[in-house]
């Protein structure tokens, strides 16, 4: 293996998620009725918006060193949470529908969910800081926990009909464009420049690249850890917002299954299990890979089984890359 | 400075006129580089039965590259390696194992919850009946192997319970079990105390007597006088002299290494002010120390040594919150201090370099304009905490060019950096946070004369700008000649105090002191 073909191979490792989006963009162009497209693309930008504020959480997690496996229970717990403070009550609606009946109004709700969210993100990074517990069980535990009290505040109901005033984040379109996409954009734009240009973003590069040299150098490992998870949160309530908004009805298994698409995309678009690597550049292509793969295979018409078969196979393919970085990249140093 | 007795007679024109049978290992004309450096050009190395060859040379002048091309761990770019009668252009690690190379590193890698006897036998366990392994047997067999090394260790004992010295011999042991001819040793003593340094050395001279191989790289040029056979020196990639050592002297090894003639650094008499910066009165931690008492004035650098286990390391993690202090009372710059936290600690003007620079000084993933500013990105942020990039710059390159810290860009990766570099950069962001208190932990650790000619002089710049530094430290040449006053410490307490300048205060007396047999007067 001479020294340029290493070099080649890794820019190409490096820059792969923009070459394989690319190359899937081409395949379902040439393979998929219907894809190409700008109603389809947008479309995918819809349903790629909020798995995206999911992903920002999760990433800024994984920077830090940590899995964030909680957030798709927050998702459920704030839509069930909001569309019951919002809706009628059953008895006034004479249906199986209802909230509590207080109906209260939505920017109150808005900002119940988006404090509520964060504050969730904080108890969960103190209980994994302060008592010292692992962070993939204790996120585990507490999606486990948001989704049961979603269970019990929905008594296991559909809860449909929130108010338009609500809606327009998930639902209102600007021109062609959806809210949701553009709001989800300026997320990406914004989170990508505080990582590089805050001092949140150098704590949190360091704390996931070397914790005790953090802590030497002045930082609060534990501060920052708690940061990344109330950062989580918050984008947990962004999303439940928008995904409320869109389906205007909730139930509290809404949200099953987010998680292992946000660790995906964030693990195919760059980021280190092991903390302190990546980019938001790579978390957009993560993201937007899985969405056309899943966008495209649905216009084929491919067994909704096989999907998730093939969702598994990207995971794979992407540890594999990040493998490969890692052994080239010793290689050339 | 003492040399073994010469084992083979060869002049260097003898080796290549008569091809002898007791050459382990012949590199000729290795040569590797990467994007803008030779790394490694076009070296020859001979290594014989019986011998050990010094490799030394500064950090970044391509021994590490040397080495992994030797374990077939990087491809070279051209040249070639004869070993055991074969000759490889390209070897790969599986081959050069198999030839009989093995390499010991600077922290050695075993599985520490196993014991001894596992760790010897490991991957060939003699197994009985329905695959039970035979623990008597396995138990036997290791203490066996150990015996025929005269290697005295407990086999029933955890590998994590044995003192690093053991667990180096442990090494060297298990390489040559695997019938290994050429046994690669990184600074072997690195980490070891000064105490056991003689045993190592005993033990590696008896393997030697058994027609081993050796590769010795050390920073220590004592040591390389001690042990060493002959030396080879690298430097910026080059072969630049191979001799044997009883022809040489550090003067001219260290000449050889840095190029041009070196004069020894030696520090002014700043006159030192009156002012107390640290006074510890009375400070205990059990188990540890008890009774400190000592103060450090303006200006002033004072050593502080022991050997480890006295309570200087862990007297030094106590003031900078990284581990309990202890009662007592401790007062910076006049006022109380107190400290649970480095953070607090950086906050009250200390700052701490650590002896282990990869685990608790740089975030090697990231660049070098980073890891400066980690400690004060308070006093460089604006708005929204957004982080002023022009000011950073600024000071980032300002640090690298008063340092001469050598990086292609100020983005590079810390960890990328040679050994030398990586400590300037620890040194920058700890000068940046502008401290009233230094406590460096053997700053000088691993890494080359030049880098170190730098560090003292930043230490000496520091100081005559009011700085007060206390330098931990093993190395007693250095200290006596960087600090004012040296203290050293035995079991927890402050035994002993030597002033610059006095005539007892040579590094013979403090080196006795440290193992507590020094007798004033």
């Amino acid at each position: 293996m001479s020294q340029v073909r290493a070099k080649i191979l890794l820019a190409l490792l490096n820059g792969m998620i923009w070459v394989v989006l690319i190359l899937i963009l081409l395949f379902f162009s040439l393979a998929a009725d219907g894809f190409f497209s700008t109603s389809n693309f947008i479309n995918i930008l819809l349903h790629a918006s909020i798995l995206g504020v999911l992903v920002l959480g999760q990433a800024i997690c994984l920077l830090s060193g940590n899995f964030d496996l909680s957030a798709e229970g927050t998702v459920s717990l704030l839509t069930v949470l909001a569309a019951w403070l919002m809706l009628p009550s059953r008895e006034a609606q004479a249906s199986q529908l209802g909230g509590i009946g207080w109906e209260l109004s939505p920017f109150l709700v808005i900002s119940l969910m988006i404090i509520t969210g964060t504050l969730i993100g904080a108890l969960v990074g103190t209980t994994i800081t302060r008592l010292r517990m692992n962070n993939f069980i204790v996120t585990l535990a507490f999606q486990l926990i948001l989704r049961g009290i979603a269970l019990v505040v929905s008594m296991g109901a559909v809860l449909a009909g929130t108010p338009e005033t609500f809606n327009w984040l998930g639902g209102g379109r600007l021109g062609p464009l959806p809210y949701s996409v553009i709001v989800t954009s300026m997320l990406f734009l914004l989170t990508g420049l505080a990582l590089k240009n805050t001092r949140f973003g150098r704590e949190l590069y360091a704390v996931g690249g070397n914790p005790h040299a953090a802590r030497a150098s002045g930082f609060n490992p534990e501060m920052t850890i708690t940061k990344a998870y109330m950062v989580s949160g918050l984008m947990a309530a962004l999303a439940a917002w928008m995904l409320l908004g869109r389906l205007e009805t909730t139930t509290s298994t809404l949200g099953r299954g987010l998680t292992l698409e946000t660790v995906a995309a964030a693990v195919i678009g760059g980021v280190a299990l092991t903390g302190g690597v990546g980019t938001i550049k790579g978390v957009l292509g993560g993201v937007l890979v899985l969405s056309v793969i899943d966008n495209g295979l649905n216009l084929m018409d491919v067994n909704p089984f096989l999907i998730q078969g093939v969702r598994g196979l990207i995971i794979l393919v992407a540890l594999l890359v990040d493998a490969q970085k890692i052994h080239y990249g010793r290689y050339l140093a | 400075m003492s040399s073994e007795p010469e084992v083979k007679g060869f002049s260097d024109k003898e080796i290549v006129n008569c091809p002898q049978p007791t050459i382990i290992l012949r590199a000729r004309g290795l040569s590797k580089s990467f994007p803008g450096v030779h790394a490694v050009e076009n070296v020859s190395l001979e290594v014989y039965r019986g011998e050990i060859n010094g490799l030394v040379g500064k950090n970044g002048a391509g021994k590490s590259t040397l080495v992994r091309l030797l374990m077939g761990l990087q491809r070279a770019d051209g040249g070639t390696v004869e070993i055991g009668g074969r000759c490889y252009e390209a070897m790969t690690p599986d081959e050069a194992l198999e030839a009989g190379i093995a390499y010991v590193p600077q922290q050695v890698s075993m599985i520490d919850s196993l014991t001894v006897a596992e760790n010897i036998l490991a991957g060939n366990l003699p197994a009985g009946k329905f695959g039970f392994i035979n623990w008597k047997e396995v138990k036997q067999e290791a203490k066996r192997r150990l015996q025929k090394l005269s290697l005295e260790i407990d086999v029933r004992q955890r590998v994590d319970g044995l003192n690093i010295t053991e667990q180096t011999m442990l090494a060297i042991a298990k390489a040559l079990f695997s019938r290994a001819k050429l046994i690669i040793l990184d600074e072997p003593t690195a980490a070891l105390p000064k105490v056991d340094i003689q045993r190592m050395f005993s033990f590696i001279r008896s393997m030697k007597q058994q027609g081993v191989g050796f590769i010795y790289i050390s920073h220590h040029l004592e040591e390389i006088f001690e042990i060493c056979d002959r030396v080879s020196v690298l430097r910026d990639g080059q072969m630049v002299g191979n001799h044997r050592v009883a022809e040489i002297n550090q003067t001219q090894l260290i000449q050889m290494m840095v190029g041009q003639s070196v004069s020894e650094f030696s520090r002014a008499n700043n006159p030192i002010s009156k002012e107390v910066v640290l006074s510890i009165e009375n400070l205990v931690r059990r188990g540890h120390y008890e009774k400190i008492n000592m103060s450090i004035r303006k200006g002033e650098v004072v050593g502080l040594t022991g050997l480890k286990g006295s309570g200087s390391e862990a007297l030094a993690a106590g003031l900078f919150g990284l581990e309990y202090l202890g009662r007592g009372t401790v007062k910076l710059n006049g006022k109380a201090f107190i400290a649970r936290t480095p953070r607090q600690a950086l906050g009250q003007r200390l700052a701490y370099l650590p002896a282990d620079r990869h685990r608790f000084g740089i975030v090697g993933l990231r660049s070098v304009k980073e890891n400066i500013t980690y400690s004060i990105l308070k006093r460089l942020v604006r708005l929204f905490m957004i982080i002023n990039d022009r000011r950073e710059t600024e000071l980032v390159s300002s640090f690298i060019k008063d340092l001469g810290i050598v990086t292609h860009s100020i983005e590079q990766k810390v960890g990328l950096l040679s050994g030398g570099n990586q400590q300037k950069v620890v040194f920058s962001k700890l000068v940046a946070t502008k401290p009233s208190l230094l406590i460096l932990h053997e700053p000088t650790q691993g890494i080359d004369v030049d880098a170190k000619t730098d560090i003292f002089r930043v230490i000496d710049d520091l100081s005559s700008q009011g700085v007060a530094t206390l330098l931990i430290s093993n190395e007693v040449r250095e200290l006596s000649v960087i600090c004012d006053r040296i203290l050293v410490m035995c079991e927890g307490k402050i035994t002993y105090q030597f002033i610059k300048g006095d005539a007892e205060a040579i590094p013979e007396n403090i080196l006795l002191a440290i193992e507590g047999s020094y007798e004033p007067g």
